[in-house]
């Protein structure tokens, strides 16, 4: 058998040798991305690359790596979440809501998460049981959370965000964002859930293939009601952190990141088809939609290209992605 | 004897044939019916006309909408190409009287051309028409915002009776977008270009393995979706006299409703553009309802949501139990 396999291989090592490194470009040339941008970017200007202005990206990433996170899970699932960034500004909402005080912060993270399991579950249930498209069930939510979101604030929110909030949002510890720190914590934590526990398992098994799953007995609605209420609730925590930073609260916290987190995932390699994907991939897209609006801001170029670049990059990235499989 | 069960039987597949436009006639009594009892001003022409000539901007975007969703696809570039349009339109324009019509062609053309580039991306680069016009919909935001970043140019005064205009009583736009929905219908039915929309939509593998030409069909849908919004575009330009960046923004959302609502399925191959035009008028006839209700403008959305998860819901439980 080996005899029979290994001679092509002897006979043409180079080749061998290419297509491995074509596998591993394949696989891993996506985190070489963001380092590459950033090199770019401070080839053009030395300032890009000072520590102010990295540790800025830091905390800039943040928030969409979170949501990122999330959607990642649901996109595995055959899914799509376009109620993240109406969960966000709806977290932001309620984190006013109260008297601003930093007494009421475990009452806002409470209620926050509340909110975010009940449309998660809204999400979730629709999908699973009344056999909603993902796109149009959580497109339903989002506009039922910004009708709720407008009717009680009146189209002009007001208060405070407690200043753990603010500190959370926007403070640094030697360089490093809190929000950074979050981050990090969430990934690992998540990173172990996808990809080292059963769960994460049965996740894959039933985006990959609904039906093998059914047969191994895998409560596949369960798994993606489940999947759903993570993505809402990280874009909640997501949200509280983003009103922290932004320090002042509108009605569109985090607006863009439905689109922003779907082009992360798209770029990292999570299949919109389901069954494929991975949280570092989630974030190396998040790092680099968030490296290049800094860079159109830092090469003099109109805000508007920032949109415009985002609208090629997810086609381009898709179409990349189709070939290869 | 047999002949009567044969009857019947023929009127029972009819009706489940056409079940879902019967939904939306039903619901549509149902509202008036609501209407009615509320308040005194509702049931009556005047506000039946009102209604129809508010849904015209909403049924030029949705019948080109149902052709997308009808081959399986979507177009999610309606919005961005909506608020494109309508600032050229005016921007280019501005003001002139006799640039209004090379303006208008120019615009439709524009329109056209999107739409046939969405299809030409579909098809050359193999990715979901969600995607592409994702994408398409982020680029041409920009673009308009490159172009305007708040209302732009003007235009003559008599350009609204594109938007306000009345022929023999009928609001003129809300007749052109009945008149197109009515052909195109008749194109779905009795010219093979239509019934192979729905066989691209039913089984797209199935359509390219019997030769149809789902490239013509791609094209031909897309480009439609394109021209509606460029329609869209000018009509909008005639009724607020100025284009504005962000004026298509809620289009994109808001033209997959009547679609869903006139029993058209997202899955593809199966429903129609009469169905969408209830839908729109049905649409019209609750935000109009809902006004007379003194409901704020927020529960609306709250109430266009729960429209949403209500139709989609029942739709695919009857298309379960069937």
């Amino acid at each position: 058998m080996t005899e029979v396999t290994a001679p092509p291989a002897q006979g043409n090592p180079d080749r061998g040798l290419i297509t491995a490194l074509r596998g591993l470009l394949a696989r891993f040339g996506i985190f070489l991305l963001p380092p590459a941008l950033l090199l770019l970017g401070g080839a053009i200007s030395p300032a890009f690359l000072g520590a102010s202005n990295v540790s800025n990206l830091l905390l800039q990433i943040a928030p969409l790596g979170i949501v990122a996170i999330g959607q990642c899970f649901v996109m595995i699932v055959r899914g799509l979440d376009l109620s993240v960034a109406s969960m966000m500004a709806t977290a932001a909402v309620i984190a006013t809501g109260f008297s601003g005080s930093n007494g009421d912060v475990a009452s806002i993270v409470a209620a926050v998460l509340a909110m975010a399991v009940g449309v998660g579950l809204i999400n979730g249930l629709l999908v699973t049981k009344r056999d909603v498209s993902p796109f149009l069930a959580t497109l339903a939510t989002m506009i039922l959370l910004q009708g709720f979101r407008f009717a009680y604030t009146q189209g002009a929110p007001s208060g405070n965000v407690p200043p753990l909030f603010r500190t959370l949002g926007s403070g640094k510890f030697d360089g490093i964002p809190f929000n950074f720190a979050i981050l990090l914590v969430l990934a690992t934590l998540f990173w172990i859930v996808l990809h080292r526990s059963a769960f994460g398992r049965r996740v894959f098994i039933v985006g990959g293939n609904p039906v093998t799953g059914r047969l191994l007995g895998i409560r596949s609605d369960l798994v993606t009601i489940v999947c759903y209420v993570l993505s809402s609730c990280l874009a909640g925590i997501a949200g509280l952190i983003l009103s922290g930073y932004v320090g002042l609260v509108d009605n569109w916290v985090g607006q863009g990141y439905e689109l922003d987190s779907i082009v992360a995932c798209v770029i990292g390699g999570v299949s919109l088809k389901g069954g494929r994907g991975a949280i570092l991939g989630a974030l190396a897209g998040a790092a680099i939609i968030m490296v290049i609006a800094n860079e159109v801001l830092l090469f003099g170029l109109p805000i508007q290209i920032q949109i415009i670049i985002k609208g090629a990059v997810i086609v381009i990235a898709a179409a990349l992605y189709a070939r290869r499989t | 004897m047999k002949q009567e069960t044969n009857a019947l039987a023929l009127a029972r597949q009819w009706l489940v044939d056409n079940s879902s436009l019967i939904g939306v006639l039903v619901l549509i009594a149902a509202v008036c019916l609501v209407g009615a009892l509320t308040t005194d001003r509702f049931f009556g022409c005047n506000n039946f006309l009102n209604v129809y000539e508010q849904s015209t901007d909403l049924a030029l975007v949705s019948i080109g909408q149902t052709l997308t969703i009808l081959t399986g696809g979507i177009d999610l570039s309606v919005g961005s190409l909506i608020s494109l349009t309508s600032c050229l339109a005016s921007g280019l324009i501005n003001g002139d009287p006799d640039r209004v019509l090379p303006v208008a062609a120019l615009v439709l053309a524009l329109g056209t051309c999107v739409g046939l580039l969405n299809a030409a991306l579909v098809i050359g680069l193999r990715v979901h028409p969600l995607i592409v016009t994702l994408g398409m919909g982020a680029v041409l935001q920009g673009v308009t915002l490159l172009y305007a970043m708040g209302p732009v140019g003007k235009v003559p005064p008599n350009f609204n009776f594109l938007a306000y205009g009345r022929i023999a009583d009928l609001p003129l736009g809300a007749t052109i977008a009945a008149m197109l929905c009515i052909l195109v219908a008749l194109l779905l039915r009795y010219l093979p270009l239509g019934r192979q929309i729905y066989a691209v939509g039913d089984d797209d593998n199935a359509a390219r393995l019997t030769g149809l030409p789902r490239t013509r069909v791609l094209m031909f849908v897309y480009g439609c979706s394109g021209f509606g919004c460029a329609a869209t575009g000018l009509y909008l330009v005639a009724r607020f006299g100025v284009g504005q960046p962000y004026t298509g923004v809620n289009y994109t959302l808001a033209s997959i409703t009547p679609v869903i609502l006139g029993g058209t399925a997202l899955s593809g191959g199966k429903g129609g553009v009469i169905g969408t035009l209830l839908g729109v008028y049905l649409i019209s006839l609750v935000s109009n309802l809902l006004n007379f209700m003194d409901v704020s403008k927020h529960y609306q959305l709250v109430a266009q949501a729960l429209i949403i998860i209500l139709a989609v819901s029942v739709y695919v439980n009857r298309r379960r139990a069937v």
